[in-house]
């Protein structure tokens, strides 16, 4: 049984990555930006958490593909960390919106095996369901800026 | 590239804090870190070596609560500012909404701060994205040190700031200017949310 709800900013990776998650029975799984923006959650309380675990998978990710250019020329393509009781696996997914970064945290209840037969099927199903990219509308309306500085000035105090 | 949730109204951007080696990136961060409450911040997260030099990189998310019914968070970053870790650099840098480059206001460090800019430019340029058009903003720190030590704010402006973008004199190890650098640099970034031209970068 997997744990936690699925979150995503994209509704296009939420039926691949849920059933992806149901499948291979992980406990937290990331879909995110390789610039270390999260595009999809499951397992996460906090939103500032799921921030840092991106950043940090972001920076593994780029490290790993640095090192492996060094080594022969070709970034990894997936990593795997063993743990006591819990395990990690990270892969680059290709999709026609550009490439997204996948994390997944699994424990006795799944294998390695498993995750990577059913992550070669969420990318293929990820590649699929992805739309083209399309201009969005503006976001905020101009005149933004004394909300802006009113939240900030509460953040540190100065209000 | 800023994240946009249409569906949960989130907007989530990314800021990179850059510059030379021991400039006061890292110190901008804590002092952030210290003022701002718990339930807006997550934990400062700091890949440094055993002497505290920044390896990779520092990364502190912050909640800046909702903006036009919006829910904004920045997420912070420093770079390592030695020159050997420019490959470091240029993947942190990687999808940065804004940039705050720090520099060093003492004199003999002017150099360092020089190569530090192109280096930024350099980075920006192989990840594809113009210099020009990236928001930055410049903060002089260590105005704090004794005046025959430094620069005054205005050489430095004419020493790096040739594209005119906001600069603070600051002194980040007992606050001033940060809190003025981060507002400057947050409303750059989201004033291109609200140009129809910038709209679904």
């Amino acid at each position: 049984m997997s744990g936690g709800s699925l979150a995503a900013v994209e509704r296009w990776v939420e039926q691949p990555l849920r059933r992806f998650v149901e499948d291979a029975r992980l406990r937290r799984t990331l879909l995110l930006h390789p610039s270390g923006q999260v595009v999809a959650q499951q397992g996460f309380a906090r939103s500032v958490d799921v921030m840092s675990a991106c950043a940090l998978a972001a920076g593994i990710r780029a490290s790993a593909g640095e090192l492996g250019r060094m080594l022969d020329g070709r970034p990894f393509g997936e990593l795997f960390h063993a743990g006591d009781g819990r395990q990690l696996y990270l892969a680059d997914v290709a999709t026609p919106r550009g490439p997204y970064v996948l994390l997944a945290v699994f424990d006795a209840e799944s294998s390695l095996g498993l995750v990577r037969l059913y992550f070669a099927e969420l990318a293929e199903h990820l590649a699929a369901a992805a739309p083209a990219p399309v201009a969005e509308p503006q976001v905020l309306p101009s005149g933004f800026e004394q909300e802006l500085n009113r939240n900030l000035a509460v953040l540190f105090g100065r209000a | 590239m800023t994240i946009v949730n249409y569906a949960t109204r989130e907007i989530t951007c990314k800021i990179v804090y850059y510059g030379p080696g021991r400039s006061g990136k890292t110190t901008n961060l804590h002092y952030v870190y210290e003022q701002v409450p718990d339930g807006r911040k997550g934990r400062m997260v700091s890949l440094a070596t055993q002497t505290d030099r920044t390896l990779f990189f520092d990364f502190l998310p912050l909640d800046l609560g909702s903006i036009s019914g919006f829910t904004t968070r920045f997420q912070l970053y420093t770079v390592p500012g030695q020159v050997y870790y420019k490959t470091t650099r240029r993947l942190v840098l990687q999808g940065a909404d804004g940039v705050v480059f720090v520099a060093d206001s003492q004199a003999r460090q002017l150099d360092e701060n020089v190569e530090s800019l192109q280096d930024l430019h350099a980075n920006l340029a192989e990840h594809g994205v113009d210099p020009r058009t990236v928001p930055l903003v410049l903060q002089y720190n260590k105005q704090d040190l004794p005046r025959e030590m430094i620069l005054p704010a205005q050489e430095l402006d004419d020493a790096l700031n040739f594209r005119g973008v906001p600069y603070f004199a600051a002194d980040a190890l007992h606050g001033r200017g940060v809190f003025e650098t981060l507002r400057a640099i947050s409303e750059l970034v989201l004033r291109r949310l609200s140009s129809p031209a910038m709209a679904g970068r």
